[in-house]
Parts: structure tokens; sequence; C-alpha cells
């Protein structure tokens, strides 16, 4: 179970546009898990997870049709390592994670070749920021 | 604020406006007499064309007893015989406005205006398509066709002819004066008065012995079918205005739930709308638990009725578990897809759901700036501080259960559309989220039977969820007499038979509502030869050669439907049957919602590579890995 920090710096380490998409897929897909995982806790913040795990899917989707994501080569991503962490040190991870996912993702969409490599860059920094929006105090 | 005008709006001012000219007894001078031959002959003819609607309109089989339509034809034969009477004197008469200035004419003017309005409002309800069908255009349209809307209808236009029919019978003269003592509006007027008097008569029994229940404040109730303006949050709305936000949102859902029912199919709508739809179900259902469970407190402290304080609670523990069912669907979101085809755009009930969302929050919350995002997050509202009084408590509970209304019915749009896109195999997975032993060089693996049929039991279990609390809701409204009890009285009246209805209105086709003024038939030309004039006699004979039309009007219809079935067998060859016929997309109408998952056509066990969306192919290695946009 990958930590946030880990997953940041793998975002960070991509060095390439298909490392890029590895990691943002991954990433993606942790946050969505680990909000998935904090929903119900306090019902104050129940509406800001449910709809960052929702982020999380829309920049899964951007990113699954862009040609240059690798094929999968079996690393199954999982939960953010956050199982013991209270439901506001969880969005702050998940914020801090989002951040640096939206800001990789619109690298990678300055560098990238092909239209619809960088339309699905695009599509999913946007839904990375909206994570952050929705995750930051 | 814009307000749609509803039939009430025309209903109410037709009444007093009739019930104003009847109240005048004294002789009308010449003038004034021709000014009443040609307003009656309006209002007349506007009663019939009501009629002509009521006939026209879908029956609601399998119950003919319900079929009011084809039951008042004795009245609208004799609504025709009135008006022809009338519309003779009152094409002979030189100026249309004759009369004008007295004020009996005026209010039967007025009357007819209002009444000729009121019939355009409800025919906003249907449209009729280029082949002659006539079809429902909004989710009013079952509501006005039922029974007890009918019933209620019957009754007002049994009323103005009752009461228009003595009075015209005073003003024609005292039956001792002679005809020839008699001007000539006057004669028409005589000539109108018995076939009206029947015409009520014959509408009051149509009424009586088929609707004993009418409505009249449903039938009030009847909107124009024009969705309010759209009015997006304003944050820092005091509770009284986000309770009216919200119920115009929530109508603003109905109107697209509706329109979007049969245009909400994949491709014009993908699982990202129907996930947000999902999300926003979740959010709102959520909001709405914390706020029914304040106002179950707020009633106690304020001694309320123990029993309403119970039903609240209940409707609270409902709430609980639609949040949760909503949940479950959106979980089931996050790993099946349609795909992301670029340039989709989110359905318009997606885009305005998430505005019930913010609106129930900010209503549940605090914080009168209350968003989703951790940085908004607010305490619970304080449930003084939600509903000072008692009346403040209906007007929230009002506000949730226009909420929950509006939610049911996208529910049940959405599920459609996803039971759809689930029987032509149109769901898939990430391959990426697969564990290692497949190994499918595609971005997307056509889903499995059991994830559909789970995604599909969502929804199940999320809809009856969403109808538990709706139906706890609407018994709640009408326990308090709330602004939104209409929602409840509108969903018993159309339930029963929406589905078939709607169905059955598709296919039927029609004629344009007309006004009887039908050239004796044979019977009725027996009578004449025979000198018979009593009204009652050649109403009857009317009835029996309308009757005999009818009979080999069906007829007719019969032998064409008989020679199209026996015809060439290309006409039913599958290459020219529409999709709507096929058999999968008409048994997903008949059957429940949970063997629904067994009709999704040869479907995978296993996984397998999946086709792009709009391909019938899977993807080219090598050429492409991702959905063709």
């Amino acid at each position: 179970m990958p930590t946030t920090s880990d997953l940041e710096a793998r975002l960070r380490q991509a060095s390439s546009l298909p490392e890029a998409l590895d990691a943002g897929f991954d990433a993606f897909e942790a946050i969505r898990m680990t909000a998935r995982d904090c929903q119900d806790q306090v019902p104050e913040l129940f509406a800001a997870f449910v709809m960052a795990a929702d982020a999380a899917v829309d920049g899964r989707e951007a990113l699954t049709p862009a040609p240059s994501l690798p094929h999968a080569i079996g690393t199954e991503p999982g939960s953010a390592g956050t199982a013991r962490a209270d439901a506001s040190q969880v969005a702050d991870a998940l914020a801090a994670l989002a951040a640096v996912l939206r800001d990789r993702l619109t690298d990678a969409a300055a560098v990238a070749d092909t239209p619809d490599d960088r339309a699905a860059c695009q599509d999913a920094a946007e839904a990375a920021g909206r994570i952050c929006q929705l995750m930051t105090r | 604020m814009t307000i749609t005008p509803v039939f009430g709006d025309f209903l109410g001012p037709a009444s007093k406006h009739i019930a104003a000219a009847v109240s005048s007894r004294g002789e009308l001078p010449f003038d004034a007499q021709c000014g009443v031959v040609g307003q009656l002959d309006r209002l007349v003819t506007t009663l019939a064309r009501y009629l002509g609607d009521l006939h026209d309109e879908p029956t609601l089989a399998p119950r003919p007893e319900r079929n009011a339509g084809t039951r008042n034809a004795a009245a609208r034969l004799a609504l025709g015989r009135a008006g022809q009477s009338l519309h003779q004197a009152a094409a002979g008469v030189a100026s249309a406005d004759a009369g004008q200035a007295h004020p009996v004419v005026g209010h039967l003017s007025a009357a007819a205006d209002y009444l000729a309005a009121g019939r355009d409002l409800l025919q906003t309800h249907f449209f009729v398509d280029p082949a002659g069908a006539r079809t429902g255009a909004s989710y009013w349209t079952p509501v006005i066709t039922s029974g007890p809307v009918t019933a209620a209808l019957l009754g007002e236009l049994a009323g103005y002819a009752q009461d228009l029919a003595p009075w015209i019978a005073r003003l024609s003269g005292a039956r001792r004066v002679g005809w020839d003592k008699l001007t000539s509006a006057q004669l028409a007027l005589r000539s109108a008065e018995p076939w009206l008097q029947l015409a009520g008569t014959a509408i009051q029994a149509a009424q009586r012995a088929h609707y004993p229940l009418p409505a009249r404040s449903l039938l009030a109730a009847i909107p124009a079918n024009a969705p309010p303006p759209r009015r997006p949050p304003i944050p820092g709305e005091p509770v009284h205005e986000l309770c009216e936000r919200i119920a115009l949102t929530a109508e603003r859902l109905r109107y697209a739930a509706f329109t979007l029912a049969d245009r909400s199919r994949w491709p014009a709508a993908t699982s990202a709308s129907w996930r947000r739809d999902a999300l926003a179900s979740a959010i709102t259902s959520h909001g709405s638990e914390l706020i029914l469970r304040a106002l179950a407190e707020r009633a106690g402290q304020l001694s309320l009725e123990a029993d309403f304080q119970a039903q609240l609670h209940t409707a609270a523990c409902g709430m609980a578990r639609a949040w949760k069912t909503w949940c479950a669907v959106t979980d089931r979101w996050d790993i099946v897809t349609t795909g992301h085809p670029r340039g989709a755009r989110p359905t318009p009930v997606a885009i305005e759901i998430g505005d019930l969302a913010l609106q129930t929050g900010r209503l549940a919350y605090r914080n009168p700036h209350w968003t989703p995002a951790y940085g908004n997050a607010s305490l619970i509202r304080d449930p003084a501080g939600l509903a000072e009084s008692p009346s403040d408590v209906i007007t929230v509970l009002a506000a949730v259960h226009q909420a929950a209304d509006a939610i049911s019915r996208i529910a049940t749009a959405d599920h459609a559309a996803v039971l759809d896109a689930a029987a032509d195999n149109l769901l898939y997975l990430p391959t990426r989220l697969l564990p290692d032993k497949y190994d499918i060089p595609h971005p997307y693996a056509q889903a499995p039977r059991a994830y559909a049929g789970a995604l599909l039991a969502a929804y199940d279990t999320a809809i009856d969820a969403a109808t538990h609390v709706t139906t706890a809701l609407d018994d709640l409204a009408a326990a308090a007499n709330a602004p939104s009890s209409v929602l409840a009285a509108v969903r018993r009246a159309a339930t029963p038979t929406e589905h078939g209805q709607r169905r059955q209105q598709d296919q039927r086709p029609t004629s344009q509502p007309r006004v009887l003024a039908p050239l004796p038939g044979r019977t009725e030309q027996a009578l004449a030869k025979l000198k018979i004039r009593d009204p009652a006699l050649l109403l009857r004979a009317a009835v029996i050669d309308q009757a005999a039309c009818d009979l080999v009007a069906q007829a007719k219809a019969a032998a064409r439907s008989r020679d199209i079935v026996a015809g060439p067998a290309s006409r039913l060859s599958p290459a020219v049957r529409h999709d709507g016929d096929r058999p999968s997309c008409v048994a997903s109408q008949d059957i429940g919602t949970a063997r629904a998952a067994q009709l999704i056509k040869p479907h995978p066990d296993t996984i397998t590579p999946g086709t792009s969306p709009g391909r019938s192919h899977p993807v080219t290695p090598g050429r492409t890995r991702r959905f063709t946009r």
C-alpha cells in the first residue's frame, strides 16, 4: 500500500509522459479509494469526500484513453496508506497529493505530442484541481 | 420571481364571471341580448372543446369504467346542438362587438376568454406528432387524463352548463310568451336552453357515475407546461428563500427528467452524467436526513403532535437509508463506465442536480456560504435556526419533500437508461483495474454480467429506498397540509398507469378536438319526420346515430389492421423494425427491475476486450488503444 508521499514522489520523478500518466492514473485511483474510506467518518465532511472520490473517477477516466498511457504492468493501485489518520489529516494528505498531480499533469499536457494525450492531461489536471479545492481546509 | 400560471388562475375567474353574469335578473336591451348570444356561442364552443379533448385523450385502459371520454358523447352532442342554435343567431348579428358595453356581456366574454386560455394551458401538456399520434408532453399529462382530475373538470363544466341554462331560459322570455313576440336573440336562446340543460345533466351524470372523488384542488394546480427559469444558488439566502429555491430547482429537474426520458440513453448521456446524478442524489439525501432530524427535534421543542414527530423521525431514518443506497450506486460507477467520449456533455439534469445538492446543503448547515468543499464545511444548523415556528417546520419539510420527489423521478429515468446500456453491452471496465491474470491490450474491457448486474441491483435498491422515503414524505406533507402536498396527489393520480398510458398514447392516432355540430343521423331524421321536438328524445337519437358512426369507424380500423397483418412478410422483417420494438426493450418495460440483469443480451461472464463506444468491433491493437472520440 503506497503512501500519499510515495505517490507524490513517483509523480515528481516521472521523467517521461508515459511515466507521468502511469503515476497519475495510480494517484487518482488511490485518492478515490481513500476518499471512499473516509466519506462516512464525519457528517460535515461527507459531501467533500464523496465529491473528491467522484473527481478522482473523472481524472482516471480522462487518462484511461490517453494513447501514451502504458498498459498495466502488475501494479494494482490501492488506497493511499492513511488508514489510521483522522478525516482532517486524510484531507490534508489528499489535497497535497492532488496539488502535485494537477501540476505534474499540467506540465505533461504542455509536452504531449498528440492532441489526445494533451486533452487527456488537461482534463485530468482539471479533475485534480477540483480534488485539491475540495480537500483544502 | 416568475410564477408559472396554473389552471386555477383561469378556472377561478371564469367561474366568478359566469356567476356574475347569471346573477343578472333584469331584462336586457336588444343590443345586449345579441351580445349574450355571441358570447354564449363562444362559451358553449369552448365547453364542447373541453369535452372533445376528454374524448380524444387516451383512456386509462384497462379500466373501462374510468373512461369518461367516451361516456360524455351525449353531453358533447347536446352542446353541439346548443352551439348550432347560438352560432346561427350570432352569425346574423351585424357587429361582433354587439352589446359589449353591457356588464353581463362583458362577464360572459371574460368567462369565455378565461376558459379558452385554461384549455390552451391544458393543451401544453400534449403534442401531436406529424403522424397524428398524441403524446404526453410533461409529467402532468397522466394527471390531467386521470380519473379524479377528469372528474373534477367534468364537475366544473357541468356546473357552468347548469348555471347558464336556467339563466338563458329567463332571458329568452317567459314560456307563455309566444314565439312571435320574441326577438331573434331570444329565439336563439330559447332554442339553445334545453340543450344546454341536457348537456349539464349529462356531464354531471358522467362525472357522478364514474368519478366519485373529484380532485378540484389538483385540477386547479395544473401548471402551464413550461419549466420555471433557472435560479443558480446565491450564498447567504435565508431559510424561506432557500426553500423556495429548492422547490423551483426540483420542478426544473422534474421537467428535465421527463423531457430527457427518451433522450438520456447512450450516447446522448454517458456514465459521467448518471454518476453525477447518483452523487448529487447521495449528497441531497444526506443533507435531507440532517434536516429531517433537526425538524423532528424542533417539532418536539414546539410541542407539535407526537405522531407528527414520530413521522418526521421515520422519514429521517428512511432518508438515511436512501443516501447510503445512493453511495452504493456511486461505488459501482467508480469502476463501471460507458467510456469517456470526447465532447460528451452532461445532460441538463446532471448539470442542474448539483444546484439541488448545494441548496439542500445550505439548508442543512449553518454556513450560509456552504459548499461541499472542506474549506466551507460547517456545523449542522440548530433546529430553532432552521424552523422558528410550526409554519416554518412545514415550509422546510415541503422543501425536503420537493427534493426527494425530484430525485425519485430522476432515479427512475436514469435506471431505465442504464438498463438499456447494459442490455446493449455498453458498460465497460478499465483494464488497468483488473487483476494481473487478465492480459488485455485495450484500455477497456466489457463489464462482465456480474458487474452490470450489481450496478442495476444497486439502482433497484436506491429506487426502492427513494420511493419509500418519498411516500413517507407524501404522507407527512398531506398530514401537515404542506404546499408540496400536491406532489403526493400528482403521484397518486398518475402512478397506476403512467407507463402503460405513455406507450398507449404513442401508438394512438388522434383527431383534433372538435366541436360537434353534426348533421342529423338516420334515427334523428326519423324522429324529425315524426315531428318529435323533445330534446331528450332527439338527444337519444343523436347518441344512437353517433354510436353507429363510431362502430363503423372502429370496424374500418379493425379491417385496416387485419389487412396490414396479412400483408407482405417484409412488413414484419427485422430490417424495418424500430429500435423501440426490440423485444428486449419492450420486455424491459414490463418486467420487474430485479430481473433486469437477466435480460442483458448475450453477455460475457468473463472479461473480454471491449469495443469502442460507437463501434461494433474490438479496438484494434497497434492502431489505437483508446475509444473513438
